[in-house]
């Protein structure tokens, strides 16, 4: 580990900033903990029917992401391999219950709103996840690129979820915006027009299974026209006769 | 008779044909609804009719597949009348539309189409507009012979298009339906006996118009049933059921649980038991577990009907036995000749 | 503080001296997080205990505000409050603090919460404000599971219903006064949900009944905290 940290250090800046681009891209998109890895889905699921209470479900999650993964990299070589699950659960449990208080006094009403799920973050597979698979091998820099992106990934479903739901079944965009951003947010809410009929269903349970459905349908849309994309130039090089395949090397 | 048709193909105009009988089998319902609740349910079925053509050319389009087959296979006839007889016949224009789209895109396209889908369109989408939109789903148009209003084709066209009518109080023309008027006198303390003795009721204690639209199914159900278009373990073993179980309650407390005919003759019962679980798609293939299916919605029914959120509850009864059928086929299947079980 | 130790089943022996040393090491680590854990937390706890208990009594005094203009009285209402227990009028077994208006020493109105239990699903928390001579200052909906759509016109974001509780009154000359327009009574229900207007109407009558057979020993007892 000391050895590979040396070797970390003789890295160019580019190369650095590429390697925090790939550990970027795998968070927010390739590895994307609620539409691939498909973890967290109870707090996603059953939060998710506004704007609001998305975002704030998911800035708390990607706060304790960032203190578990920064805590769990500093300590990473002073754990024997098998206490680190009870230290990494130690470390996890203090800091959702840190952000559980700290919401109560500074986020009253959204705290209430949120209610058992804010505790419940501490049983999000993809917090002890991360620590477990990424802060606990990697450096402290590194680890918090991670936690960041990766946060912002269920963050962005979180809140593209809430905004789906919010708009079809209640007819409004980030109503209530102002239990996370005090009175001024007020003015931040959008509504469709009066003779929208909201489908309630969006607000209920089974709009969050269909909306999640519909995400990640969305994604493998995305991820299959790239991949035919990049096959196109390569079909080509086959066909002619003068370019050989690159072969692996 | 030796002669023998054809069930054994299973190809494009078998499947017409039965469409087509099951159409026919629903007109004397048909024309019953409109004799009591007035022509609201004509301009639905148009509605229902045209989202149905459009969302499935569309959706057969993204799919990649051949427009014509299956668009003349009749089999989303089924879904517009299952789901129409099922809303308010006075409903916005967007319910009926709504309800198609999702039930033919959510309910048939997503799962891969005619034959892929476990669960019965007409009755997803008819729960999707149950919890989506349960202010204009309890707005039901009542039978003339309660209200003491005929709508005529001019008053649906503008109820369903505009939501507003000039010439009669839209409050006297709408109403609680027999089974949410019961359930709702029983949350109250009113027994079941008092409230059978109330103006939707006629003079037999059967409701006006629900029991006749009813009793309209059952005659067209029993000539489908005759013509061999659906298999016979469907209706009875629902039918027998309810009859059992309403009977048993009722006899066991008169005040709380309404007698056999109430719970036969409201609500979608008939349509459900002939022209709804018979379809075969979304339920059990073996004979056996045809009747356990069946008489599973019933006993659902009957819970949802009596202690559940909902007055009437044949389409949440129907989707959870849709979820048993992979059960019930691998516990029900026939004995092979020579092996032993 | 024990810790688990590491089981060997196939080694009967006692671990030795190296294995020893690694486990003493592995279990003061994990002793230490633990410690360390527990004391960030306390400190926490102490931090945010002021601020919960501000928060608590802001929301709660905006709620009250609405039932209640701040102009209509000028003591502290948070430690002018008795409790009591009556869950035959306010629907919960549980002690309901009682909040008491004065103004310059003269009672002015009690806000107190009550539940409706016969709800259409749940239980629906409601708070009232009910002035010195009986007449209800405001009445709002603090919490409920009712059906969206239909039940859910109890909230003043949806529908105006809930405010034309204020002014009214107990009427005992009109038994039927105190239902929904359906029962023969003077507040209306919403089209397709009668089961959680009349719950809601229920609650506040017997609210009023409370406040009727106690009056003003309400004001009078001393009992606060």
């Amino acid at each position: 580990m000391t050895q590979l940290n040396q070797t970390n250090l003789r890295f160019s800046l580019s190369a650095k900033l590429s390697q925090y681009r790939q550990i970027a891209r795998n968070g927010v998109w390739e590895n994307n903990q609620a539409l691939v890895a498909l973890l967290g889905l109870c707090p996603l699921l059953a939060v998710t029917n506004n704007t609001v209470n998305g975002l704030g479900l998911g800035l708390a999650t990607m706060t304790v992401l960032l203190t578990s993964n920064l805590l769990v990299s500093l300590v990473r070589n002073h754990v024997a391999s098998e206490i680190r699950i009870p230290v990494f659960v130690a470390i996890i449990a203090s800091a959702v219950t840190a952000i559980d208080l700290w919401m109560e006094a500074y986020l009253y009403t959204l705290h209430g709103i949120l209610g058992i799920f804010i505790p419940l973050i501490v049983t999000n597979c993809a917090i002890l996840g991360r620590a477990e698979a990424f802060a606990s091998k990697n450096p402290v820099d590194q680890s918090l690129v991670d936690a960041f992106f990766v946060g912002l990934g269920f963050l962005l479903v979180l809140v593209i979820l809430g905004s789906f739901r919010e708009l079809m079944g209640s007819g409004t965009l980030f109503a209530q915006m102002d239990l996370l951003f005090g009175e001024a947010a007020k003015s931040l809410k959008l509504s469709m027009p009066d003779d929208f009929h909201p489908i309630l269903m969006a607000i209920l349970p089974p709009g969050a299974f269909i909306g999640l459905g519909l995400l990640v349908a969305l994604k493998n849309m995305f991820e299959q026209r790239k991949s035919e994309l990049n096959r196109q130039p390569l079909d080509i090089t086959e066909v002619s006769a003068d370019i050989k395949p690159i072969s692996a090397s | 008779m030796i002669q023998v048709s054809s069930p054994f193909t299973h190809n494009n105009n078998s499947v017409r044909k039965v469409m087509l009988n099951v159409q026919l089998a629903a007109l004397p319902a048909l024309f019953t609804h409109i004799y009591f609740f007035g022509f609201g349910i004509t301009i639905q079925w148009t509605l229902a009719l045209i989202t149905l053509l459009v969302v499935e050319t569309i959706m057969l389009k993204l799919r990649n597949r051949p427009i014509w087959p299956y668009l003349t296979d009749f089999s989303g006839l089924i879904t517009v009348t299952g789901l129409v007889f099922c809303i308010p016949p006075e409903a916005p224009w967007w319910v009926i539309v709504s309800g198609i789209t999702f039930a033919i895109i959510f309910g048939k396209h997503l799962y891969g189409g005619l034959g892929y889908n476990p669960f019965n369109p007409a009755m997803l989408g008819f729960a999707f507009l149950l919890i989506s939109f349960p202010y204009e789903m309890t707005q039901w148009t009542l039978p003339t012979q309660v209200s003491g209003y005929y709508l005529s084709f001019i008053d649906s066209f503008y109820l369903i298009f505009s939501g507003q009518i000039h010439s009669v109080p839209l409050d006297q023309i709408t109403g609680a339906t027999p089974l949410d008027e019961v359930k709702t006198a029983l949350s109250t303390g009113v027994t079941v006996p008092t409230s059978l003795m109330s103006d939707s009721f006629n003079a037999f204690r059967i409701p006006y118009g629900w029991a006749a639209v009813n009793i309209a199914f059952f005659i067209g159900g029993t000539w489908m049933l005759i013509s061999r278009s659906i298999r016979w373990q469907y209706p009875v073993g629902f039918l027998l059921t309810m009859i059992i179980l309403s009977a048993a309650f009722n006899w066991f407390d008169p005040e709380t649980y309404a007698p056999v005919r109430f719970h036969l003759l409201t609500g979608g019962l008939m349509l459900a038991a002939f022209f709804i679980i018979t379809d075969p798609v979304s339920s059990s293939t073996t004979p056996m577990g045809r009747f356990i299916y069946a008489s599973g919605i019933a006993v659902l029914v009957y819970i949802i009907r009596n202690w559940g959120a909902f007055p009437e509850g044949i389409a949440f009864a129907v989707l959870i036995m849709n979820m048993f059928v992979p059960i019930i086929d691998q516990y029900t299947q026939p004995r092979v000749v020579g092996y032993r079980k | 503080m024990d810790q688990n130790t590491p089981s060997t089943p196939s080694k009967m022996t006692r671990p030795g001296g190296n294995l020893r040393r690694k486990m003493i090491q592995s279990a003061f680590y994990l002793s230490l997080f633990t410690l360390a854990g527990i004391s960030f937390l306390l400190v926490t706890q102490h931090i945010t205990a002021e601020p919960i208990k501000q928060a608590e009594k802001q929301v709660l005094l905006k709620t009250i505000d609405q039932i209640l203009p701040t102009t209509q009285y000028n003591n502290d209402l948070f430690t002018d409050t008795i409790t009591v227990t009556s869950p035959d009028y306010l629907g919960t077994t549980d002690p309901v603090t009682i909040y008491r208006a004065r103004f310059n020493k003269k009672p002015v109105a009690v806000i107190f919460k009550v539940i409706a239990t016969n709800g259409y699903s749940g239980n629906i928390e409601i708070i009232t404000g009910i002035y010195q001579d009986g007449t209800l200052s405001g009445v709002r909906v603090l919490k409920h599971r009712e059906t969206p759509g239909l039940g859910d016109k109890i909230e003043t974001r949806k529908t105006d219903w809930v405010l034309g509780f204020s002014g009214e009154r107990l009427q005992p000359d009109q038994k039927r006064y105190w239902r929904v327009k359906k029962d023969g009574g003077h507040f209306d229900q919403f089209t397709g949900a009668t089961i959680t207007p009349r719950a809601i109407v229920k609650a506040v009558k017997t609210a009023l009944d409370f406040y009727q057979q106690n009056g003003d020993r309400l004001y009078d007892s001393t009992q606060s905290n």
